[in-house]
């Protein structure tokens, strides 16, 4: 049973891992038949990863209705929207538009789902404004040298900060294209280099954690 | 508590209403200052202008309405530029909670070309899998996308003719707010099937991508909203994004002066503390 | 211009949305805990149909019950099983749905995370110092301006080795290592800048995106819904807290 449980899905990762790696070295027919086959089946399984990703928030939200806990109340709203959402969505068949005309599941987006998820993250303009106040000191070299590059690109990439410096426009993007660029060049390599090594424990068995899931 | 120390614990609400007053003012009397155009847009809007008519330009609108103010204008702008060029279209999204923005964009710049859905441009719709997507189109598009967002095989469409997969796009553009986006984009895509590549991103993002934008991965990067009115201004169409430059150079100004202030009052305390210090002992 | 009903209703419902988000900016409230409980819900009751719509009708049923593509059943199943992790019995089963999304995104992943972000870039780091023109023999080009320049090249490479070798070297630095280091500490310090410009540029732009909307909301063809509004939000935020203020919450 251990076999069936643990050893065989290591040996789907491996045998996996090592085949749809080595097709990108094989230009072969066959081989690009492979991939188009199971890209498109990845293609499908990340729908159903999505619905994996719902249902916890199902879970969560119900068990707090069903025990009533504090805010259960607007747990209850979540729920309507979300039905409401989707009674909408099936009536227009999915589609925001049908012809170019807007159906009103593309009414509900429109007017509730892109106000809200936009406020949401604008709100976070007004947190960053007070952390710079708050926090954003030039308490060593190191952070006076991070605080005059970031005066410098808030500057130069607005006409206001070029009209009144114009040598910040220049400066910002010799700092973007150069020193940033290298900056982010080695930390993306580093990065990938990582990446790679954790790609390899995977195919080999080292890293296991994603297996996750039931007893042994 | 001395007053340095008082006005650094001021409360948070009075920096809220700073900034709101900073933003509302310029959008309510706009003064428009000239944008330059940097060498990052240039690139796209170059490659874009001087695509022969009817060759195949790809946009796919990789965000959703958390990131509209920076991606939607953009997303205008490429496509008012690719209409007029009498390229055909394809357009796409990887991020599921776009599809809607993106169709309305899609249609909303087909309509005022006098484009026709089809023959002109495909709007394909959102599909799972991000960077699987990528490269499934790479092999084949109509395994990818048999349908298109309206329902209606895309095999046989005009607009798509002499299309197999990606290798037959002439220059791709992703308009990315995160992952599945720009970097997807190449390496799925441009890494095997050779098209051109450009990009454009939200603010956040655009730092991290020029080591691809200097090894030439892709060929032109449009950032932020800066990136958008630099579009918005190349095609002569001012839009949103021109309009709320005013409002961006506004509150970058205040946030200086409030680091500033942030600074002065933080020397001025430790200024006090060493000498109360040094008179302690 | 006479807008439509549905156009000046959803005019008020996404003015009234907005400002119940931020309400929050005053403090937290239960204006802001419906507007965020109804986001949620809106948005995952989007995902559902989207995916019902994407995943279930145009990628799964019809290419299998209009082209006869019975292969596909082989992804459906893999799903299915990938869903029984909710199933604590069969949990285990999800393994092997797992197994094989780990085993070939790490496949995919290697040999083109290599190419394109290994190989390329150091390949654009290792350029040649001098250019050979045409006419003219070998330059050195100093231009800052030019990201391309010779000197700018130079940089960059700076940039890359000092930066990986601070990173990558974590014993203590000393003698010329610490320089190194030291210097890509600076090059670290200057990128972080530019991004905490850039992040300030972005979020800026997003409050504008939001503001621009409740401007165009306040003109009077939609019957000035921003305006209303802002005074029944802040009526309400002021009855909140005085309410609060009456009763304070047990400890």
């Amino acid at each position: 049973m251990i076999a069936l449980r643990r050893q065989l899905p290591l040996l789907i990762t491996m045998v996996t891992g090592l085949v749809m790696a080595g097709q990108y070295y094989v230009p072969h027919p066959a081989s690009e038949q492979l991939l188009t086959t199971v890209t498109k089946w990845l293609q499908i399984i990340g729908g159903f990863a999505l619905v994996l990703g719902i249902t916890s928030l199902f879970h969560v939200h119900a068990a707090k209705i069903r025990r009533k806990e504090a805010g259960w109340g607007y747990s209850l709203m979540l729920y309507a929207g979300m039905l409401g959402t989707i009674v909408v969505g099936l009536w227009n068949g999915g589609k925001e538009s049908i012809d170019g005309a807007m159906t009103s599941f593309g009414w509900v987006y429109s007017y509730t789902l892109v106000p809200l998820q936009g406020t949401m993250f604008a709100i976070l303009a007004f947190f960053i404004a007070s952390a710079a106040y708050r926090s954003f000191r030039a308490r060593s070299r190191e952070a006076a040298v991070l605080l005059i590059a970031a005066v410098i690109v808030m500057m130069g990439r607005v006409p206001l900060g070029e009209y009144l410096l114009p040598i910040s426009g220049d400066l910002s993007s010799w700092i973007l294209n150069v020193l940033n660029a290298s900056v982010r060049r080695a930390i993306l390599i580093g990065v990938s280099l990582g990446a790679v090594a954790l790609s390899f424990k995977i195919i080999f068995g080292v890293e296991r954690s994603y297996l996750g899931g039931g007893k042994e | 508590m001395t007053f340095a120390e008082r006005m650094l614990r001021i409360d948070r609400r009075i920096i809220f209403l700073v900034i709101g007053l900073c933003t509302l003012f310029p959008l309510l009397f706009p003064v428009g200052l000239p944008i330059r155009i940097s060498s990052e847009v240039r690139g796209v809007f170059d490659y874009i202008d001087n695509l022969p008519e009817g060759s195949v330009f790809l946009l796919s609108l990789d965000f959703d309405p958390a990131s509209k103010p920076e991606l939607y204008p953009q997303a205008i702008a490429i496509l008012r530029h690719a209409f007029h060029k009498n390229v055909r279209v394809i357009a796409m999204t990887l991020w599921v909670s776009g599809t809607g923005l993106a169709d309305s964009i899609v249609s909303q710049t087909a309509k005022e070309a006098g484009k026709e859905n089809g023959k002109d441009y495909v709007f394909l719709g959102w599909s799972p899998g991000g960077s699987a997507v990528i490269l499934n189109m790479g092999q084949d598009l109509y395994t990818a996308f048999p349908a298109d967002y309206g329902g209606k095989a895309t095999k046989g469409m005009p607009v798509l003719a002499g299309v197999q997969n990606l290798r037959d796009v002439t220059y791709a553009v992703s308009l990315g707010a995160g992952n599945p986006g720009v970097e997807a984009w190449y390496v799925f895509g441009k890494d095997k099937y050779k098209f051109e590549l450009g990009g454009g991103c939200t603010g956040v993002m655009a730092p991290g991508l020029y080591p691809l934008l200097r090894s030439g991965q892709i060929n032109g990067l449009i950032g932020g909203l800066r990136g958008a009115a630099e579009y918005e201004t190349l095609i002569g169409q001012k839009g949103k994004a021109v309009a709320g430059m005013d409002a961006q150079s506004a509150t970058h100004l205040a946030i200086i002066v409030l680091v500033a202030i942030c600074n002065v009052f933080y020397f001025t305390m430790r200024r006090q503390q060493r000498r109360q210090e040094r008179m302690g002992s | 211009m006479e807008l439509s009903f549905e156009v000046m209703l959803g005019g008020w419902i996404a003015t009234g949305l907005t400002l119940f988000i931020l309400s929050f900016l005053y403090e937290d409230n239960p204006l802001f805990k419906l507007a965020e409980h109804l986001y949620v819900g809106v948005s995952l009751g989007y995902t559902i149909v989207k995916t019902y719509d994407t995943v279930v009708m145009t990628l799964i049923l019809r290419p299998i019950l209009e082209k006869g593509e019975w292969s596909l059943l082989v992804p459906v199943v893999i799903g299915t099983l990938m869903l029984t992790r909710y199933v604590p019995k069969a949990a285990w089963l999800s393994r092997y749905a797992f197994a094989f999304i780990v085993g070939v995104g790490a496949g995919l992943a290697i040999p083109r995370t290599i190419s394109s972000f290994i190989l390329k870039q150091i390949e654009d780091t290792v350029r040649p110092l001098l250019t050979l023109v045409p006419g003219e023999g070998v330059t050195f080009t100093y231009s800052l301006l030019n990201p391309a320049s010779n000197l700018n090249g130079i940089i960059i490479l700076i940039g890359v080795v000092s930066v990986l070798f601070y990173f990558f070297f974590s014993v203590e630095h000393s003698g010329p290592g610490k320089m190194v280091a030291r210097a890509g500490i600076v090059f670290l310090m200057i990128s972080f800048g530019a991004a905490f410009g850039y992040t300030v540029m972005a979020r800026m732009s997003l409050l504008i995106g939001r503001l621009t909307d409740l401007i165009e909301f306040s003109d009077a063809s939609y019957g000035r819904p921003t305006l209303w509004l802002s005074l029944l939000t802040i009526g309400t935020l002021i009855w909140l807290s005085r309410r609060s203020g009456a009763h304070p919450p047990e400890r």
